[in-house]
């Protein structure tokens, strides 16, 4: 679901030009609401956008999602059991009352019943949330730590370790998951056996897909953020920081490291897109229950509900991510924190 | 290497055990594919761990929707009321017989007394009566099973082991229709509960029962205390040997073969044809070959359009592409030719060669004469500027990795007598799509059903009509009045030899009029793990049983 990253209206990540003079108390509160009212109404926009696309989308793509509910495509139902499932499911509708009745089901919170598995929608996205939120996370503060690492290291290690930084960046960022967790599975369960080839629930089945999703997004990370380092490290004011007695490391520690972090920070709705479709690659490969693999079968299936529903849990966690990043980022750059 | 021959619920205890045992020791003598150590006593206690490679169930009840992938989960708990011997013979089971009328049109069913559900009901003609309706019903939405019991009209129920069907038609095919499991026998209380709740929970009489389901992970299957074979001598007499089963779903082919490797798993379903070959390798994998019935897989020729509503043509593309080179290279040799629309397990089955031996010389003679004559910068051949081009939309769903590749290799052998062939790798929905609208010369589409009255399924005229979905079965659009009537015939007698002979002339027109290419048996392989005793069994659709089956320490 990497689409999803277009649709939102980013709060922008670089701050504004002159933009120095301190806000009072008061203005700041109600700059602080302002912010809290664009934000809910951009997500309620965003999830809207989301919820209209999916439904036109899946109608355009051949198949019909009546046979979803007829036990899948090429469905050899007779027409009265196909019939039967469209009253049932009101698929026999003109499509703008069908698309109206399913805003309003969506306004209520009601996600519907999957075509499929006859299950509420709610109640599946509940059950594979957690298997994709820990792999997610997992895989995002591996990618960080990793990144910020390779920045560290590139930005005091000098120009050695600064070209052997950036080639293992771009390795990591230009391998493909699915490559990636192939051949990890071939290296530490076939070849070695170190590690349990598919998930058993213990911390090691954890291992390879956090890994196999986390490469990747740090190979990505890195590059941008020991760009940004660098071009920290070189300005005027590392200069007179180095004047003023500052060490190399203190430096980069105290001055350099937030300017590295900012263009992560303002990634993160992209890193989530990046790590919602590598949840797709990495679930199938290693066996793990979780939405993307919801998602592979409910497309598959046609399961319109099922799709609409892990369509909208991925809009609200980016919605959310852009919100948390554009807080971190002020937290990070005091330049902002007027806007 | 030869494979382990497939044997539906072995005939004895004892033989059955032999059997399997001698089974895997040829395996081991003749294949290089040994087991670890011969079988000692079998051992009861715990739990199999199968991993599916196959898409996981949307409901664990067959009778719903009604796939494969339901079969072979609904086989460990649900019992048919016929299977198939070790010869391939159809044999009673729930069912203790059955007697047509002299009209063909009144089938006298008679039951096993004794048996019970797993939820205490007991099984009798009412609940036969109920299954059937139960599939029959609309909101059930069967799309597989549906068709097995269509002819029958209504029921009565004559005493509690003693059920009359009355048919709209004769039709020789129920008994085989009957062994599958999308037919299963469940119980009538269950039945009547939610569909929700009975997809997540099927009740039926076999070795195992559904304790849980977790979605996407995995589904608990615990032993039948009560069980015993229907069949005296099916098997051991009792419980399965396992406590449980664990049924897993893991979709990569290699993470699932590298489970297998790593003890994680116990069996695999879905082997490709590498791990195959690898595992032949290994002293301690073994294989299960087990071909599934109906249909070979074969390439359909569309007869209802240009350029292939010329049999000079169909006969020219079937005899310039190279099919056995692509099948030892890609397959490594764990597929075995065929030269029949019916898989080698069925016994009314017809092969002939001859038809389809390569000549390019006769391909390009057969195009000269079907006025297809000149050809293109390119190579192709063209007739009135046409370029000789046929559409092959290939299922990405349905065709195994190896087999798209053998589609690229006849794409390259039939380029050399003037054959365009533009594959499109589609999903699903999308394939389905193409095929409703009738966009496609040449198409790969596996059939699985018991019994050579899927000859109907596949050539009747009536199924070239698609169903309310678009969906329909005769994909080669074979429209001959001679073929329809023998097809008729044949699933209207109830004679064994009087049916075989009409097949055996319905299959010599199919072949024989080039509307297919065939390939090879639905590939159905297994591999199991050094700790695994006693496998071989399985369901009238070659579905593995795991009632006699054991794990050593």
């Amino acid at each position: 679901m990497a689409d999803t990253a277009l649709l939102g209206s980013s709060g922008g990540g670089f701050p504004r030009p002159g933009g120095t003079a301190v806000v009072p108390r008061a203005g700041r509160w109600r700059g602080a609401g302002f912010w809290l009212v664009r934000r809910i109404g951009s997500a309620v926009f965003v999830l809207w956008a989301v919820a209209t696309l999916i439904f036109l989308a899946i109608r355009l793509i051949p198949g019909d999602p009546a046979e979803a509910i007829m036990g899948g495509p090429g469905s050899q139902a007779s027409a009265a059991a196909l019939e039967a499932a469209r009253a049932e499911y009101g698929l026999d509708e003109p499509l703008w009352v069908q698309y109206l009745s399913q805003l309003g089901r969506l306004a209520t919170g009601d996600l519907g019943t999957s075509y499929a598995l006859k299950v509420p929608v709610v109640q599946l996205l509940a059950d594979q949330l957690p298997g994709t939120l820990g792999l997610a996370v997992g895989a995002w503060v591996l990618a960080w730590i990793l990144a910020l690492g390779l920045a560290l290291w590139s930005g005091l290690g000098g120009r050695g370790a600064a070209v052997v930084g950036s080639a293992l960046e771009i390795a990591a960022a230009s391998v493909p998951h699915f490559w990636l967790g192939s051949v990890l599975v071939l290296l530490f369960s076939t070849a070695w056996g170190w590690l349990p080839p598919v998930s058993n629930g213990s911390a090691a089945g954890l291992v390879m897909p956090v890994v196999t999703l986390a490469l990747p997004l740090a190979g990505f990370l890195g590059q941008v953020m020991r760009e940004s380092m660098l071009t920290a490290m070189n300005s005027p004011f590392a200069l007179s920081a180095h004047a003023r007695g500052e060490s190399e490391s203190g430096v980069v520690l105290r001055h350099a490291l937030r300017h590295a972090a900012l263009p992560g920070v303002a990634l993160s709705g992209w890193a989530l897109g990046s790590l919602v479709s590598g949840a797709v690659v990495v679930e199938s490969i290693f066996a793990r229950p979780g939405l993307g693999r919801s998602l592979l079968q409910a497309v598959t299936l046609r399961d319109v509900p099922l799709v609409t529903g892990v369509a909208l849990v991925s809009a609200l966690a980016y919605v959310v991510v852009m919100a948390v990043s554009e807080l971190a980022e002020r937290a990070i750059d005091p330049r902002t924190r007027d806007r | 290497m030869p494979a382990i021959p497939r044997s539906a619920r072995p005939a004895t205890t004892v033989a059955g055990l032999l059997a399997a045992a001698l089974l895997l020791a040829g395996c081991a003598g003749s294949g290089g594919n040994g087991e670890p150590s011969a079988a000692g006593d079998p051992a009861s206690g715990g739990t199999l761990v199968y991993a599916s490679g196959d898409a996981e169930p949307t409901c664990l009840d067959p009778h719903v929707g009604g796939n494969y992938p339901q079969a072979l989960l609904a086989g460990q708990y649900l019992e048919t009321l016929y299977t198939k011997d070790d010869d391939g013979r159809i044999i009673p089971w729930l069912a203790s017989g059955a007697e047509a009328s002299a009209d063909g049109k009144t089938w006298t069913l008679k039951l096993r007394d004794g048996i019970t559900f797993t939820d205490g009901t007991a099984f009798d003609a009412a609940t036969v009566k109920a299954n059937i309706e139960h599939l029959q019903d609309p909101d059930t939405a069967s799309s597989t099973g549906y068709l097995a019991v269509a002819k029958i009209k209504t029921m009565d129920v004559v005493d509690d082991t003693t059920l009359k069907l009355n048919l709209s038609a004769p039709d020789s095919a129920l008994l085989e229709s009957f062994s599958m499991p999308w037919v299963a026998m469940e119980s009538a209380k269950a039945l009547a509960r939610s569909q929700a709740e009975n997809c997540a929970s099927p009740v039926g009489t076999g070795p195992f029962t559904v304790k849980k389901w977790t979605k996407q992970d995995s589904v608990e299957l615990v032993r039948n205390e009560d069980y015993t074979p229907p069949v005296k001598g099916a098997g051991h007499d009792g419980p399965a040997y396992l406590e449980g089963i664990t049924w897993k779903f893991i979709p990569e082919a290699a993470t699932r073969y590298a489970a297998l490797q790593s003890g994680t798993v116990d069996i695999i379903d879905n082997a490709q044809p590498d791990t195959i070959k690898s595992a032949e390798g290994s002293d301690n994998i073994g294989h299960l070959d087990a071909p599934r019935p109906g249909a070979s897989n074969r390439i359909e020729l569309n007869s209802s359009k240009a350029p292939f509503d010329d049999e000079k043509v169909r006969e020219a593309f079937v005899r310039a592409v190279n099919v056995d080179d692509g099948i030892s290279s890609l397959f490594f040799d764990t597929a075995k030719r065929s030269y029949s629309a019916l898989s080698s397990v069925e016994p009314m089955g017809y092969s002939d060669p001859s038809l389809f031996g390569r000549d390019l010389q006769e391909a390009n003679r057969l195009l000269d004469a079907a006025g297809w004559d000149q050809r293109d910068a390119a190579g192709y051949r063209t007739k009135d500027g046409k370029r000789l081009t046929l559409s092959f939309p290939v299922s990405t769903n349905q065709s195994v990795p190896a087999e798209q590749s053998l589609f690229q290799q006849l794409q390259a052998t039939a380029k050399e007598a003037g054959f365009e062939v533009k594959l499109h790798l589609l999903d699903l929905s999308s394939w389905y799509g193409v095929l409703g609208e009738n966009d496609y010369d040449l198409v790969s589409a596996p059939y699985t059903k018991v019994g050579p009255d899927v000859l109907r399924t596949l050539f009747h005229t009536s199924n070239t009509v698609p169903a309310p979905s678009g969906y329909f079965s005769n994909h080669a659009q074979v429209k001959d009045k001679k073929l329809d009537a023998l097809l008729e015939s044949a699933n209207a007698t109830t004679d064994q030899q009087e049916r075989k002979d009409k097949y055996t002339q319905a299959q010599q027109i199919v072949l024989g009029g080039y509307y297919i290419l065939p390939l090879y048996d639905q590939q159905n392989h297994f591999l199991y793990g050094p700790k695994v005793q006693g496998v071989g069994a399985t369901t009238a659709v070659a579905s593995p049983t795991f009632h006699d089956t054991w794990l050593q320490d």
